[in-house]
Order: structure tokens, then C-alpha cells, then sequence
């Protein structure tokens, strides 16, 4: 381990993603903990779960980080056909909630086994695309990928989780970009995309339809589901510079607003702490994505960039989803905010992630780089 | 990174984030910054409301202080639909416990598609908190009420479980409870919406400051003291959750309570009254029966009883469509209030009227005698001399009272002493029909006594023009016959009549009956007094009015109302049997053997003779001979008003025979 580059371990990706977990488990608090919460075991709280889902990932994070991340690249075929089993499984026995089939019973607590596939498939695909500049001359790595794409894309839309469905396309569709694939080989996604998006338009599920008419055409409404969206507006707007203050918020703390300490935390966070908190919110986002870039600039080799890029593109499509729902930017898709929202399984994996982000840093050729 | 592409594109992905998070702060800028104020408004708006909260309506009392209605705290549940679990079985659990303690199905969720295809509204089911949830839908957070007037207890359980029946809200509301129920709903009246006929008047009110939902008065002494018994609505400011749920009060007005009422009304007096009405119109075999009492002195109604009657806490907390309907379909019309809205021809009553007004324009006197042979024939207007073509009037004593003055008219309550002074006969030169009328309109017939109360008729008091539009025909002497003993197109309301009789008792003052005594405020202060209304004072001879009076005195002791002498009381009284036409199923008209029509019984009296304190009108629909049976009711109602039953403790006034 004396190979390890301490020196550039990225304290500034840590602690921006420290930074932001624990603004989230504040807000969960602020949100979660309303007039009407009672008092339960310890292990019901969801504050406290948040926590332990932290310290858990913390500790993954520190091992991943120190796994040389080059390991992964040659057991890229078993992590593979164990992300296609898991979905498998949780098809066949995984647990319904809010109408979709992600969930796997663990005692106390449930696994979304989604979210730990978004880590596994940019490890597969960092592999898959990380080539010679040579091997890129040809479409079949680049073909290749797509069709490794497929199966687990599609086990995941059919839970239905469209929003984690599309986080892996465009995830896929960004170390792609950064790959260094061919501009032309790249012209076959438009393409791909026209033909495949009436496609998938005609197969949603009504309610993702609504939320896109919502979105495109206002006064839309066939099911009532715009309160929200326009609850999420008011909690922002009502922000102001500095925010009604932590735990002060009319809209979370009355529940006007709803799903507060998940999909719409950061309208709880705007609400409260204003538009200070929430830009610099926004700020420690734009840090990490930018962090992660960096890390991919420094890699060592095409496999360590592409996992750093992977988790880049991850966290910006995510954050970027998230924040832009919650702003009405965006049609409504049911994805938390990366380290914010509450959800041990996307915390854990998101902590895994930067962990292998981490690993790829730790173990740069130049360390003097860093400097530049 | 040796790779320009590459680079290029890492360069593009960065300003691609770059661009992605400086558009979402521009975002927030617009949001939180330049559109903040607006925002923040309807923030406010979702929590802050500004609720009226109710005054207190005014409390009714009787004469003495005995209290008739009163404002009781009823409960109504709401759901908000939107602040249910979504989970399908925790749903399910709430519904079921707020079923379990409403004692309501709760029934099966309509699916939103059946909702859209198959939707039957004459099917929807308005009973199961699933179908009125479903029915009345109006958003997620909009409470939909699924039961008023609930169960104290039930309520008081709700409320406690409140945190774990997220969506569920209980509101308390007041509501009237009239504690004499039917014995004074037709005076008491009864509160509920503002009809949406009337909405705006009301809204137009200002001073009143009237909200949609407001319960007003409706009917009786609710509906004419309205402004009375209201008071000012306070004005609460609060902050509710989005289940509409009080989290804070901000501020508040307090509500100034309504004043109170104290009425004329006995209420033990009108309970006896009822009771004897009751028995009175069994025995009769009559449907609708009335009876009032009232002070001839002051115009105060002691009591006022119109049968059939309702319950009027049916329509306290709404009154269900199958009461409503049942009510409004009784062919005995329980919520008409006969006694001021029934018209009906006074009959003999009315002689009251021809009696002053003979004497009054000097047709005769006391000592005029005018021969009654059973049959009066009356010649041909045309053909004066063929005495073929005569028309034979009747006296109700078919074999005639012979030679009579006025006060034995009145004690024989004899028709053809009546028609002749009336309409003239011979050589009589009779009243005519013209002065009658201006007679009647004196005493207040064909108008509104102007009481206190709704629904009141004015009567009939037709002239000749009125026959020639609603019959085509002239108005003949016949006609003044009739009218001159109370019947053919005359009709009265029992109110009326005995108006009537208190004016002949105290001496030709026509006071306005009135229901309410006192208004007072909530400490008993008396903010209004009694004040006597006289609508006129008759110009008529003190000797006239006492003829009448002594006639109907004389009736009591020796004539027509012998059944109102009571020993230790100087009853006078006048009866009357009025004949009306009525059909059968078949639209025939209705008579006896005889070939007589059916005839309402009626029957006024005023005691005692020399200073009269009371005034009494009973009045049997299709009860047949007055002196048979409306006469028994008022000898009982006065017997136990003057204590001389032995019943009541109220001091018998002691008056020479």
C-alpha cells in the first residue's frame, strides 16, 4: 500500500460529501419529524436511520477507497451476472412500495437493489468502454455496450422505476461521450432515440405519462398530482434570501408540501435556509461533479477515468433530475437527491461510488499533477 | 488525457454541468428572489384563514321565564380525502374506525375508470363513506362532510384518536334544541341555510355580515327576530395545516351573543291548551284543529296551538329529504301554522262584526225587533212580484226563533235577524254590503294582523267588484245575506277572529297580537319592553260594543254557548258553524242527509264578562255544530286558566255571576 499517493487523497470530495449528508439529515429531520410524528423505537426514527446509513457508508466508502479499483475491472463478468440475478430476484419476490417492485425484505431494513446496480454497471461499463484509442475505430465495443445495457435497463423500468431506468441511460450515455467513442459512432444515439421514444411513450404507465403533460402543458391536471409540484413552488419561492429558518418552514412543517424528506427535500431546504443555503447547495453539487471530472483528468488509465467520469455523470444526471423537479424545470420523476434525500440504500451506494472515485485518485501515476 | 477528442470532450461534459447548475441557481434566483413576495402570499394563503366564529344565538324564553330553546354543540365529521394513507389497507383501517363509530358502511372505493364510463349518478350511493367520498369529491384537501349531528361520544372518541386517524376531522357546530318541540314549533320556528332563492339579500346585508353558510331563521319567531337573536359573528385568525386543521390561533374578535326573548307565551298554558285541543278534535273527528288565547288588554298571545304540528328539531343540523317530504305531503299541511295561515269562513263568529255595525249605523237598537219564521224569502231582483221566483233563506233553526232583538241574535245566533238587518228586507232598509265591508276592515278582517310570526293570510272581505272578476256575476242581496252571517266568500283566519273578539271584550281597540314580551341580553337586562300596538281604535258607541257584549254573554247563559258556563266565571261568547264546500275522491260535494255541507266548528269567548283578561278563539276544521264541540275546549282551557279545575295553581279569580 506504500504505492498509495496519500497525498492525493480528495479531502475536498470527502467533505463536500459529508457536507451534504449531514444538510440532509438535518432536513430530514426538519421535514420528516413533523406536529404529528410520535415517538417510536429508536430504529423507526428516521432521522437516526439516516445517520447509521451514513456511518455504514462511510465505512464502505474508506474500504472501497482503499481497494485498488483496478480489482473490479476483472471480475467485471461476475458483478455483471450478479446485478442481472439480484434484479432477477426482485422481480420474481421483491416488495411493493408506491406501486413499484424494487425492494428487497431484509429484516429491519429493505434494499433497493437498483441502486446498488447504477455503482455495478458504470464498473461493467468502464470496462467495456475503456479500450485503446484503437479499438474505438470500430462500433462493436461501442454495440457491445448497448446490448450489455439492455437486460438490466430493463429489468429495472419494469419494477416500473423509470427514473433509475433513465439515471443508467444516462449514465451509459455519458462514459460513452467520455469514452472517446467516435463522433460518428455516437450520431447512431439520436437515432436510437427517435425511434425508441415513441416507443417508450406509448408503453408508460399513465401516471409518468400525466406528470410529462403536467410539465408540458399547464392546467393539465386529470389526477390532482400538480399540488404538489405547485406546493413545491410556494416552499421555495416563499424562501427568500435567508429562509423562514431551520424548522420553521410553513409549507414542510404544515405538510402542505408533501414527500418532504425525500423527493422534495431540497424544496424544504430552499424553503428554510433560502436562497443562501439552497445556491450553496446547488455549489457543493456543482464541487463534487466538478471533483469527480477532475479525478477522471487524473486517472491513471482509461478504465479509472471512465468509473470517475461513470460516477460524474451519475450524480450530475441525478442532481440535475432532482433539483429541476423540484423547481419545476423538469416533469416529475421519482428520484432523490443524491447524499440529501433519505434512503440508505441510494446514501450507500452513492458513498460507494465516491469511494471508488477515491481509489481511482489514490492511485494516479503523478501526484505532482494534482498540483496543476 | 493525451487525446485532444478527449479532451475536448471532458471540456464540453464540464461546461455542460457548469451550464446545468447555473441555470438551476438562476432558477432559484427567480424563484426565491425576484418572485419571493408572491410566493410568500401564497404561502400565507395556505395556512391563514379568516374564519367568523358564530355568535351565540339568542335563547327564547315563555312569560315566565321558562326557557324553549337553547344552542347544543353538535358534531360533524369531514374527511380530507387527500390526508388519507395511500397505502390501500391503512386506509381502509381509518375508514373502518370512523364507520365503526358512525355506525355508517364504509363501503368499496369506486375505480376511478368505472367512475369515468359507467357512472350512474341515480346509483351513486349516498350512504357508505366510500360513496360520499367518491361523490363528493372537490380535491385532495378539500374536507368532504360525511355525517352531521354526530353522537357526542363518538365524536369525543374521534377527536381523542385523532393521530392515528390521519385525514379525519371533527368540528363542533351549534345547533338549536327547542325543548318544547311540536307544542311550540309553530311560533318558535326553526333556523337552517339561507335558501339560495335569498342568498344575495342576505349577503347584500352588510351590518349583518352574512356568510353562505350561515344558519338563519327560517320560519316563526326565528325568521321575524332575526336581527334580534343573531348577534355580531367574531372573526377568528388562524393557521391551519393542509387537512384544514387549527394549528394556531393568531388573533380573534370575540362574538357578541344575540339578545334573548322573552315571548307572551304561557307554556304551560299552551301545553293544557294543546291537550284540550287534542281531545276537543278527536271528539269532533277533526284534523286540524286551532285554539288561541290572548290578553284583550294588551293584544299579548297567551298561547297559540295549531294542529297538526311538527317537530322542529327535525330541521336543526338539516332536515333529511324523507322528513321534508313527509311533512310537505301531509294533506293536513303540519307546518302550516293554521292559526295565523288558515282562512276559512268565520260563520255565526262574524255576527260579532254585523252586530256592532247595525247598531253602530242605527239600523236598529236595542229594542228593535225583527221576526225570524225559520225561512226568509227572498224576491226575484227582476220579477219583485212573483213571489214564485223568491229564494228562500234559511236560519239554522229551521222552525224560526220568532220576534228578536239584538242581543237575542246574538244569544239565538239567529241567521234572518242578521240578513234582514244586513241586506235589507221589506221595508228594512238593511246595512248594505258596502258598510259591512268597511266594518269588517275595521275590526281587521281581509289583512294582516302584522304578528310576529310567517305565513300569516289576510283573510277575504271580497266587494262587488271581486265577484264580478272571479265569477262574472253581480253582487246580489243573497251575497250580502252570506256575509252578513259569516259566510260565503268571507273568509277568516282564526287570529283574525279572535282580534275580533278581544275588541268587542275591551271595548273597540284593535291591537296588534303580538308574540314577543320582552328582548333582553344576555345578563337579563331588558333592552325592549312590552308596548301595546293599537293598529285602530273603533269610533263606535261604548253602549253598542256592550249590546254585543251583553249578547254574548246572554249566549253563554241561556243561548248557543251554554256550554261555557262555568260556575265562579262570567263567560261571553259567540259560536259559529261555518259551512264549507268539500269533495269527495269522486268530485262530488260533500253533504249529509239533509243535504246540509259540512260545516267547521268555531267558537270565541272572552272572560270574565266585566273585565275581560282573556280572549279565546277555538276553531275544529269539518268539527261540525261549534256549540257542540269547539264550545267544551275553551270551557276547559278557561276553567284551568282561571284555576277553577282544581289543576292549577294559579289564584281563581272570583267574579259576580
Amino acid at each position: 500500500m506504500n504505492r498509495l499517493a496519500w497525498r492525493s487523497f480528495d479531502w475536498v470530495l470527502l467533505l463536500t460529501m459529508l457536507a451534504l449528508t449531514g444538510l440532509g439529515i438535518a432536513m430530514i429531520y426538519s421535514g420528516y419529524e413533523s406536529l404529528y410524528t410520535e415517538p417510536g423505537p429508536l430504529w423507526d426514527n428516521t432521522v437516526f436511520r439516516q445517520a447509521f446509513f451514513a456511518a455504514v457508508g462511510l465505512v464502505l466508502y474508506l474500504i472501497v477507497a482503499l481497494i485498488d479499483y483496478r480489482v473490479w475491472r476483472g471480475l467485471s463478468r461476475w458483478l455483471y451476472l450478479g446485478v442481472l440475478v439480484v434484479l432477477g430476484v426482485v422481480r420474481v419476490l421483491g416488495r411493493t412500495e408506491f406501486g413499484a417492485t424494487s425492494w428487497l425484505s431484509g429484516g429491519l431494513f429493505g434494499v433497493q437493489p437498483s441502486e446498488l446496480a447504477k455503482v455495478v454497471i458504470t464498473l461493467v461499463l468502464a470496462r467495456q468502454l475503456g479500450l485503446d484509442r484503437e479499438d474505438l475505430e470500430s462500433p462493436a465495443p461501442f454495440l457491445l455496450s448497448i446490448l450489455l445495457l439492455i437486460p438490466p435497463v430493463a429489468l429495472i423500468y419494469l419494477q416500473p422505476d423509470f427514473g433509475t431506468a433513465l439515471i443508467v441511460v444516462l449514465l451509459w450515455i455519458g462514459m460513452v461521450f467520455l469514452s472517446g467513442v467516435r463522433w460518428r459512432h455516437l450520431l447512431v444515439l439520436p437515432i436510437v432515440g427517435a425511434i425508441v421514444a415513441p416507443l417508450i411513450w406509448f408503453r408508460l404507465e399513465d401516471y409518468m405519462r400525466d406528470r410529462v403533460l403536467m410539465f408540458v402543458l399547464p392546467g393539465y391536471d386529470p389526477s390532482g398530482a400538480s399540488f404538489n409540484i405547485r406546493q413545491a413552488l410556494i416552499s421555495i419561492g416563499s424562501g427568500g434570501w435567508l429562509g423562514k429558518g431551520f424548522r420553521q418552514g410553513t409549507q414542510s412543517q404544515l405538510e402542505f408540501l408533501r414527500v418532504r424528506h425525500t423527493d422534495f427535500i431540497f424544496s424544504v431546504l430552499a424553503e428554510e435556509l433560502g436562497f443562501l443555503g439552497a445556491s450553496l447547495t446547488v455549489l457543493a453539487f456543482a464541487i463534487l461533479v466538478l471533483r469527480l471530472l477532475r479525478i477522471a483528468r487524473l486517472a491513471r488509465d482509461d478504465y479509472g477515468r471512465l468509473i470517475a467520469a461513470g460516477v460524474a455523470t451519475m450524480i450530475l444526471s441525478q442532481t440535475v433530475i432532482n433539483l429541476g423537479m423540484n423547481a419545476n424545470l423538469l416533469p416529475v420523476t421519482g428520484l432523490p437527491l443524491p447524499l440529501v434525500s433519505y434512503g440508505g440504500s441510494s446514501l450507500i451506494s452513492t458513498y460507494i461510488a465516491l469511494g471508488l472515485a477515491q481509489s481511482v485518485i489514490l492511485r494516479r501515476t503523478d501526484p505532482e499533477a494534482a498540483l496543476l | 488525457m493525451n487525446d485532444a477528442s478527449t479532451r475536448l470532450r471532458f471540456t464540453l461534459f464540464r461546461l455542460l454541468a457548469i451550464a446545468a447548475f447555473v441555470v438551476i441557481g438562476a432558477r432559484l434566483w427567480e424563484l426565491q428572489i425576484v418572485s419571493s413576495d408572491q410566493y410568500l402570499e401564497s404561502a400565507d394563503a395556505n395556512r391563514f384563514r379568516l374564519l367568523p366564529t358564530d355568535a351565540p344565538r339568542g335563547i327564547i324564553y315563555d312569560r315566565y321565564g321558562r326557557m324553549l330553546v337553547r344552542n347544543v354543540a353538535s358534531f360533524t365529521v369531514s374527511v380530507v380525502p387527500g390526508g388519507l394513507p395511500q397505502d390501500a389497507a391503512e386506509r381502509q383501517r381509518v375508514l373502518s374506525r370512523v364507520g365503526e363509530l358512525l355506525q355508517m358502511q364504509v363501503g368499496s372505493r369506486p375505480q376511478i375508470a368505472e367512475e369515468a364510463t359507467g357512472s350512474d349518478p341515480a346509483a351513486a350511493d349516498t350512504t357508505s363513506i366510500e360513496g360520499i367520498l367518491a361523490l363528493r369529491y372537490n380535491g385532495p384537501y378539500n374536507p368532504v362532510r360525511i355525517a352531521t349531528d354526530v353522537d357526542r361520544q363518538a365524536a369525543l372518541i374521534l377527536e381523542e384518536e385523532h393521530p392515528e386517524l390521519p385525514g379525519v376531522l371533527v368540528e363542533t357546530e351549534p345547533i338549536r334544541h327547542y325543548l318544547e318541540g311540536a307544542l311550540t314549533a309553530h311560533i318558535l320556528g326553526y333556523v337552517g341555510q339561507i335558501p339560495a332563492s335569498e342568498l344575495d339579500s342576505y349577503l347584500a346585508d352588510a351590518e349583518q355580515a352574512y356568510a353562505s353558510d350561515d344558519m338563519v331563521g327560517l320560519s316563526g319567531v326565528e325568521y321575524t327576530q332575526e336581527r334580534v337573536l343573531r348577534g355580531v359573528p367574531g372573526q377568528k385568525h388562524i393557521e391551519v395545516d393542509v387537512y384544514q386543521r387549527e394549528v394556531a390561533v393568531l388573533a380573534s374578535s370575540e362574538p357578541e351573543a344575540g339578545s334573548n326573548l322573552i315571548l307572551t307565551l304561557d307554556v304551560e298554558l299552551q301545553r293544557y291548551v294543546e291537550e284540550a285541543l287534542s281531545k276537543g278534535m278527536r271528539a269532533a273527528g277533526s284534523e286540524v284543529g286551532v285554539a288561541i288565547a290572548m290578553d284583550p288588554r294588551t293584544g299579548e298571545v297567551l298561547s297559540m296551538v295549531s294542529l297538526p304540528s311538527y317537530d322542529n328539531n327535525l330541521f336543526s343540523g338539516g332536515i333529511s329529504y324523507s322528513d321534508f317530504a313527509r311533512l310537505n305531503t301531509d294533506p293536513n299541511h303540519p307546518l302550516l301554522n293554521h292559526a295565523v295561515g288558515g282562512q276559512y269562513p268565520p260563520g255565526s263568529t262574524f255576527k260579532l262584526v254585523s252586530a256592532t255595525a247595525v247598531l253602530e249605523d242605527q239600523i236598529v237598537d236595542r229594542s228593535t225587533m225583527l221576526y225570524c219564521g225559520g225561512t226568509l224569502w227572498l224576491p226575484n231582483k227582476y220579477a219583485p212580484d212573483d213571489r214564485s221566483l223568491d229564494q228562500p233563506f234559511y236560519c239554522w233553526h229551521r222552525s224560526g226563533h220568532g220576534a228578536l232583538n239584538i242581543v237575542g241574535a246574538l244569544l239565538q245566533s239567529c241567521d234572518i235577524y242578521f240578513y234582514q238587518a244586513v241586506g235589507g228586507f221589506e221595508d228594512l232598509v238593511g246595512l248594505t254590503y258596502t258598510r259591512l265591508a268597511e266594518y269588517a276592515a275595521e275590526f281587521g278582517f281581509g289583512q294582516r294582523t302584522g304578528i310576529e310570526l310567517t305565513g300569516e293570510a289576510t283573510g277575504l272581505v271580497p266587494d262587488d267588484r271581486w265577484k264580478r272578476q272571479n265569477y262574472g256575476e253581480n253582487w246580489v242581496t243573497g251575497d250580502t245575506y252570506n256575509a252578513a252571517i259569516g259566510q260565503g266568500y268571507i273568509l277568516a283566519t282564526p287570529l283574525q277572529v279572535v282580534s275580533m273578539c278581544s275588541t268587542v271584550a275591551n271595548g273597540g281597540t284593535v291591537l296588534r297580537p303580538q308574540v314577543v314580551y320582552q328582548v333582553t341580553d344576555s345578563e337579563g337586562r331588558v333592552l325592549q319592553g312590552y308596548m301595546p300596538v293599537v293598529s285602530r281604535q273603533l269610533d263606535t258607541d261604548p253602549e253598542d260594543l256592550a249590546l254585543v257584549r251583553r249578547g254574548m254573554r246572554e249566549a253563554v247563559q241561556y243561548g248557543t254557548a251554554w256550554g261555557a258556563q262555568i260556575a265562579n266565571l262570567s263567560v261571553a261568547g259567540k259560536t259559529g258553524s261555518a259551512e264549507y264546500a268539500a269533495w269527495d275522491e269522486e268530485g262530488n260535494l260533500i253533504v249529509d242527509e239533509f243535504g246540509y255541507m259540512p260545516t267547521h266548528a268555531w267558537f270565541t269567548c272572552f272572560a270574565p264578562y266585566e273585565d275581560p283578561e282573556i280572549a279565546l278563539v277555538i276553531f275544529l276544521e269539518g268539527g261540525g255544530e261549534g256549540s257542540q264541540t269547539a264550545v267544551p275546549v275553551a270551557a276547559d282551557i278557561l276553567k284551568h286558566y282561571f284555576g277553577l279545575d282544581g289543576t292549577s295553581e294559579r289564584p281563581a279569580t272570583v267574579t259576580a255571576p
